[in-house]
């Protein structure tokens, strides 16, 4: 046979409309109420997260235009619809038919575990391999991702497997999907269809019949002219029958129960054994041994487009839109339109998504790209070779190259699996990129998180003086994303807030903590603890204290050191902004309170983050100047008016060049010119650091440029000399006395700093000295050092900053790096 | 435990007893009223509200993972219990035949006759489905240009029988006036003033033959170039099927090229929303309404194609024309644009404008009786055609009741052959000429304007016209600080209803226009022109410096 070679189908894609709102309705919060299309979108999620041999996994929901739902899931082998079919006449043996009524029940209990019903069971969502010999049930989630249908206008279930109590509106019961289970055995045991040619109101009256009736088997097999093989039946199957088809629920077993059922004995033993498939000589293609989570984003990576899958086949219609508009629209939103089109109806076809292609292209990549060995000693070399060349492209163009992405997600699953052994490897990679599609477990492992169950145990319920604030933060909190805007995304955001209040009795809930956990909440959706944790050790590693309900202190210092490092690398807009006094506590406190994450959407945020997560508390500071520096020729030319109206709605900033920007920033500048007393320390401190109350604030504000410490001082002059100018403000006698080699002496005494131009300070070909480097004032008197270095701003010369403690403390450096004369 | 029998069947209380030990091995008990149906995500918070009861120190002594297990299977097995109490309840009733068995059957059966196609009654995609997509196929290939030429040759004809009417009358007109003449200089003499009213009888009556013949004419010309021209396309679309497949994508943009020169014009490119920037093109300028609604095939114009391009894709062009509320009246000019060329894809205007008529009646004796804004969309099928009998639009008016739309409703017409716009809403606002008034965000008109956005974004209306004034000419008493205010209001709205539309779910707004009248002065336009960066957000130029060439 030709067709079993074919590659199975293994996604698929279903698509329905959600109910539309009536007019213009709002919700009791008088905001406007959530499309109906949202809240299937957040309450599917949690579908994505069921694994079982029994059910197909469901991979992605999208919402499409006007309230179009669509859903991808796995698909396997065919229906038993189509099985049925396509066998007329072969029937199913008994034993088979036992094999697949253990399994959905199997596929059932899982369910039932979950809380969840399927109330759609029918030969169409039980799907079977090629060989039979495995079930899944297929399409169980559209009742729970509709909240039991209220989301959309079309009824859920065939209604030929009803339970009556269905039928008279109940909605819910296991025990309901216990009777259609049994009335698609009774189907394949006598080799009938139900009713098959009863229009829908007689089957309707023909189930309700049955729940009046006694012995619902043997009124089907009556009907059906099958009494003979009623008769014939084994006892025990019809006892289990008989029980799973009582009228009163509460005589139904439970799918746990019909398992255990004695008839399923012989099942029980096959399964438990397994028989190893008959191999037909072609090994599966690597590509099918990855998790199918990953396979489908690799296939949405290739080109693959479920909406022209969908059209392709009919499904979703190109209707022009001019025929349906209304003809009178009144002020209250009734209207008169035409007749509604019936491809809004609901459609069940399932679509097959195409994986041939995608196994082809990934085919000629060697093994080890499938699965990376680790610690092999050739690892390191074969990462290199494939990945190195494409490093060097952008990384918008990087996130979106198919055999790029199954590296790094390949890479990196295997890295997590291995984490926490693996956190360095893990860093050092993620210093390249971090994939989309692992982001969440990724940056969880970079902020060193490990899920400890201790966020069930926190209260998020109680009320608390902060609720009201949360409540009405959350519905204004990145709302154009579809899970945060859904009522799902609203419930759990709630609960981490208030995990997080609750957990830090030190701190206060301040407006922006909702922006900041987004982040970490849309990529975790599933998994809220570690949302909570990401956000738990996020917020001491950057934003320590800014949450106390007092934090004035802490934010003034980080605005200070703020404008310290924006004269540090841009001394001319700092200078700028200084004379407008456009001072940054005027537009940068949301920026760092919320890490950038109030200004900008989501995908930039990610980005930004994706960096963020690798550098220390001071990296965010350099963001902020990057943000400005993209915005420098706006700001330069603008007054103080212009620049608050520039920033209260903070124009679209190119992201890439942002990241790039700050990083260099991060990386050239010492790690002592960002020291802040309220930041965590990262290493013990060394003698010749910054000590932890050695500036105070007042210093901050009153000079303009940095301190550098003496360590890294050294630190320059042993390894990077030629970084570093030294300007020595000590007169020339002490300089000849002793000093550092190379430095520049320029007697503060001598100098007149009243014109801002460096010429003016006599100094042969001093801006060439200082070009490119790192300078730093020396001075034993602190003043002159502030005064000189101020000049130096004034001047436009980038990088000044001043050496904390004065020339003295490079005496105490062992070994001496001083000469003397 | 006990149950509570509050009598209500729809859900029910039960008490969940926790016993437990606590720190010092003391028995004690926590109880809790839990109510079913039960939502398997309220767990967490009831296992909160247990532990609430104990001492703080059961927390931390893990209590809470106990509890929890039993609380869990607690629930399991009474909510089981419920449901399965609650379907004996009903089933006892079936058996008892306690309730009405033929609604359930009969609202079931409607249920799934209506919503799913497996058991809808199939009806095939209507004439105007087909057409639409044979036309969009048609237009999308190399017909176009032929398509384009043979309605210009069409239009044409029309316009040659227009103006031949136009003529004739005119000729017949001043015929009749210069008899006319020379029977009043003759009056007393050789006639009398009875023959004059007799000739103005005739004279009248001449004149109305003359004309009815020819709209007669013109009617069964229209209607015979409607035929051929449908039946030419549908017999062009099987040949170009077999020859090419569809060679470009629905919803290509057409953009918009403008033939008449509007007086002044100013664009803008804005970016909405707080966090993330959807772009939109603002554009505004000043013309008469009826320029944007002129005769498509009058002159050469691009403007052709553009419009059939657009005419069944995803980016419709659509204007807002202000109406008084005295029945289904259009704006005289646009019904005369509208009427130079046969209307090949909808009815004839006329048509479109009675059949809303009609509507409206249905309407209002419909809204007399059954509650109003039950529903948008469905509430009122298109098959209310009202029992009304056929009254023409010139109907007198009657003494009692008046049926009609109200300040801010708004009825819908559309368009093939207008030069810019696919579909004219028409607003009703009652603004009486010559007394500007003042009005604010929530007067029934900006109400009504958002209901338009709102209908834009769900039919992929992505370019759209609105009069900035909502006053579509100038009047003396319309002060320079007037216009600002009232223009100020309108920016406004339309740009949070923009914002406010991205929650909506369908199309995106791409070019929104703000239309000011054409007699408006030099230097208002100005004014309000300069206005537009301040209340949209204008985007900032984007400057992509090199940073990497500073060595």
């Amino acid at each position: 046979m030709a067709s079993s070679k074919k590659v199975e189908t293994r996604l698929c894609a279903v698509t329905f409309f959600a109910k539309v709102h009536p007019g213009d309705v709002c919700g009791s919060n008088g905001l406007p109420l959530t499309p109906n299309s949202i809240a299937i979108l957040g309450r599917a999620q949690r579908l994505k997260e069921l694994k079982d041999e029994h059910l197909c996994q469901y991979l992605d929901v999208i919402r499409d235009k006007h309230e179009r739902t669509i859903v991808v899931s796995e698909y396997l082998g065919c229906s038993l619809e189509d099985h049925i079919q396509r066998s007329s006449g072969h029937h199913l043996e008994i034993n088979e038919i036992l094999r697949i009524f253990y399994q959905v029940a199997g596929g059932l209990n899982v369910l039932v575990k979950h809380k969840l019903v399927v109330h759609n069971l029918e030969p169409k969502h039980i799907l079977m391999e090629s060989d039979g010999s495995r079930i899944k049930l297929f399409n169980y989630g559209l009742h729970h991702m509709t909240k039991g249908g209220a989301y959309v206008p079309f009824p859920i279930g065939n209604i030929r497997y009803m339970s009556p109590e269905r039928l008279m509106g109940q909605n819910g019961n296991i025990k309901s999907d216990v009777w259609s289970l049994a009335m698609i055995m009774v189907e394949l045991i006598f080799h009938i269809e139900l009713w098959p040619k009863l229009k829908i109101s007689n089957v309707a009256r023909k189930i309700l019949a049955l729940g009046r009736s006694n012995n619902v088997i043997e009124k089907l097999a009556r009907e059906h002219q099958c009494y003979e093989a009623y008769l014939a039946m084994d006892k025990d199957l019809r006892d289990l029958l008989d029980r799973c088809l009582s009228v009163l629920p509460k005589q139904r077993p439970l799918p746990q129960e019909v398992m255990q059922h004695s008839c399923f004995q012989s099942v029980v033993e096959s399964l438990a054994r397994k028989e190893p498939k008959p191999d037909d000589g072609k090994p599966k293609p690597l590509l099918l041994h990855c998790p199918l989570s990953q396979i489908y984003h690799l296939w949405q990576l290739a080109g693959g487009d479920v909406q022209a899958e969908l059209k392709k086949e009919g499904l979703i219609r190109s209707e022009a839109p001019i025929l349906g508009l209304p003809q009178i629209v009144r002020l209250n939103g009734s209207s008169v339109c035409p007749k509604r089109s019936q491809s809004h109806l609901m459609d069940d076809r399932v679509v097959p998504l195409k994986l041939q292609p995608l196994i082809q292209r990934l085919s000629r990549l060697p093994a080890h790209i499938y699965f990376p060995l680790l610690h092999s000693p050739r690892f390191a070399p074969l990462q290199q070779q494939f990945a190195s060349e494409l490093q060097q492209l952008p990384l918008i163009i990087r996130e979106r190259d198919i055999e790029y992405q199954f590296h790094r997600v390949r890479l990196f699953a295997t890295l997590l699996q291995g984490y926490p052994h693996t956190a360095e490897l893990l860093q050092r990679e993620a210093s390249v990129d971090i994939p989309p599609l692992l982001r969440g477990p990724v940056w969880a492992a970079l902020l060193d998180v490990l899920p400890n169950c201790s966020y069930t145990k926190i209260d998020k319920f109680t009320a608390t003086s902060t609720d009201r604030q949360i409540e009405v933060d959350i519905p204004r909190c990145h709302q154009y994303d579809e899970l945060l805007s859904s009522p799902d995304g609203h419930r759990k955001l709630k609960r981490l807030l208030k995990a997080w209040v609750t957990a830090h009795p030190q701190y206060v809930y301040w407006q922006g903590l909702d922006s900041l956990t987004a982040p970490f909440l849309y990529l975790n959706f599933n998994n809220e603890e570690l949302a909570f944790l990401s956000l738990f050790k996020f917020i001491p590693k950057y934003l320590q204290w800014f949450f106390l309900k007092d934090n004035s202190a802490i934010i003034k210092e980080y605005l200070s050191k703020f404008s310290q490092l924006t004269a540090f690398h841009e001394p001319l807009l700092a200078q700028h902004l200084a004379s407008i006094s456009f001072i940054p506590e005027l537009f940068a406190i949301p920026w760092f309170l919320t890490m950038f994450s109030h200004v900008f959407p989501l995908h930039k945020i990610l980005h930004l983050w994706d960096k963020l997560m690798l550098g220390d508390s001071s990296y965010p500071l350099f963001i902020g100047i990057a943000i400005l520096k993209q915005l420098k020729t706006t700001l330069l030319n603008s007054g103080f008016n212009e620049c608050i109206l520039l920033f209260s709605d903070l124009p679209d900033i190119v992201m890439e060049n942002c990241v790039i920007e700050s990083q260099k920033m991060y990386e050239a500048t010492p790690k002592s010119i960002t020291h802040r007393q309220h930041a965590v320390p990262q290493q013990p401190l060394h003698p010749l650091d910054i000590g932890i109350g050695d500036v105070q604030l007042k210093h901050l504000q009153t000079e303009q440029c940095p301190r550098i410490s003496a360590k890294d001082v050294q630190h320059l002059l042993m390894h990077s000399s030629s970084e570093l100018a030294l300007i020595d403000l000590r007169g020339i006698l002490e300089y000849s006395h002793v000093h550092v080699p190379h430095s520049i002496n320029i007697p503060f005494a001598t100098v007149q700093l009243g014109e801002q131009r460096l010429d003016a300070l006599n100094v042969p070909q001093l801006e060439a000295q200082l070009r490119g480097r790192i300078v730093v004032c020396v001075s034993n008197i602190h003043q002159h050092a502030i005064e000189f270095s101020n000049f130096l701003v004034a001047c436009g010369v980038l990088r000044t900053c001043i050496l904390h403690k004065g020339f003295n403390v490079l005496h105490s450096i062992e070994p001496n790096i001083l000469i003397s004369n | 435990m006990h149950v509570n029998g509050n009598g209500n069947d729809a859900s029910r209380t039960v008490e969940f007893v926790y016993k437990y030990k606590d720190y010092e091995q003391k028995d004690c008990v926590a109880r809790l009223d839990i109510k079913f149906p039960f939502d398997d995500e309220d767990l967490e918070e009831l296992v909160t509200q247990l532990l609430s009861q104990m001492d703080p120190m059961m927390r931390l002594l893990d209590e809470n993972i106990n509890l929890e297990k039993e609380l869990q299977s607690f629930v399991d097995r009474e909510h089981q219990l419920f449901l399965d109490d609650h379907a004996e309840k009903l089933l006892n009733q079936l058996a008892n035949e306690e309730i009405d068995l033929e609604a359930i059957v009969r609202d079931t059966e409607r249920w799934y006759k209506d919503e799913l196609l497996q058991f809808a009654d199939r009806v095939g995609p209507s004439d105007e489905d087909i057409f639409a997509q044979s036309f969009h196929r048609l237009v999308h290939s190399s017909s176009l240009e032929e398509i384009l030429k043979r309605e210009r040759a069409y239009a044409k004809v029309i316009g040659d029988m227009t103006e031949h009417m136009d003529s004739e009358v005119e000729t017949l007109n001043n015929s009749q006036q210069q008899e006319m003449d020379s029977q009043i200089n003759q009056l007393d003499i050789t006639t009398t003033s009875e023959d004059i009213n007799n000739l103005l009888a005739q004279q009248y009556t001449t004149q109305n033959f003359v004309r009815k013949r020819y709209e007669s004419e013109l009617e069964a010309m229209m209607g015979h170039q409607k035929n051929e021209y449908r039946d030419w396309i549908t017999s062009q679309v099987g040949q170009i099927y077999q020859v090419s497949p569809v060679s470009t994508p629905l919803g290509n943009r057409s953009s918009m090229f403008v033939s008449q020169q509007p007086s002044m014009e100013e664009s803008f490119t804005i970016h909405l929303g707080s966090q993330l920037k959807h772009m939109h093109n603002i554009r505004i300028l000043s013309a008469n309404v009826t320029e944007l609604c002129s005769p498509l095939h009058a002159e050469e114009s691009l403007n052709g194609l553009n419009m059939a391009l657009g005419l069944y894709s995803s980016s419709l062009c659509g204007v807002v024309v202000l109406t008084p509320s005295i029945q289904a009246q259009a704006n005289k000019n646009i019904i005369k644009n509208a009427n130079k060329s046969t209307e090949f894809h909808f009815e004839q205007m006329d048509a479109q404008l009675e059949k809303i008529e009609k509507q409206i009646r249905a309407l209002d004796t419909n809204t007399d009786t059954t509650s109003s804004g039950s529903g948008s969309g469905s509430s009122m099928e298109g098959s209310v055609e009202g029992s009304a009998e056929g009254g023409s639009a010139q109907s007198s008016p009657i003494k009692r009741h008046v049926p009609r739309l109200k300040t801010g409703d708004f009825f819908v017409t559309k368009h093939s052959n207008l030069s810019q716009s696919h579909v004219i809403f028409h607003l009703i606002s009652d603004e009486p000429i010559n007394s500007p008034s003042e009005i604010n965000s929530r007067h029934p008109v900006i109400l009504g304007l958002r209901n338009i956005l709102k209908t834009a974004s769900r039919h992929d209306i992505t370019t759209l016209t609105i009069p900035a004034l909502l006053r579509h000419e100038m009047s003396e008493d319309m002060t320079v600080q007037w216009c600002i205010r009232r223009a100020e209001l309108v920016f406004k709205c339309a740009k949070g209803f923009m914002i406010e539309s991205a929650s909506w779910g369908g199309a995106e707004l791409s070019t929104l226009q703000l239309l000011l009248p054409d007699d408006i002065s030099e230097s208002l336009f100005t004014t309000l022109a300069g206005m537009v960066p301040n209340v949209f957000r204008v985007a900032n130029p984007k400057i992509l410096v090199d940073n990497n060439n500073k060595l």
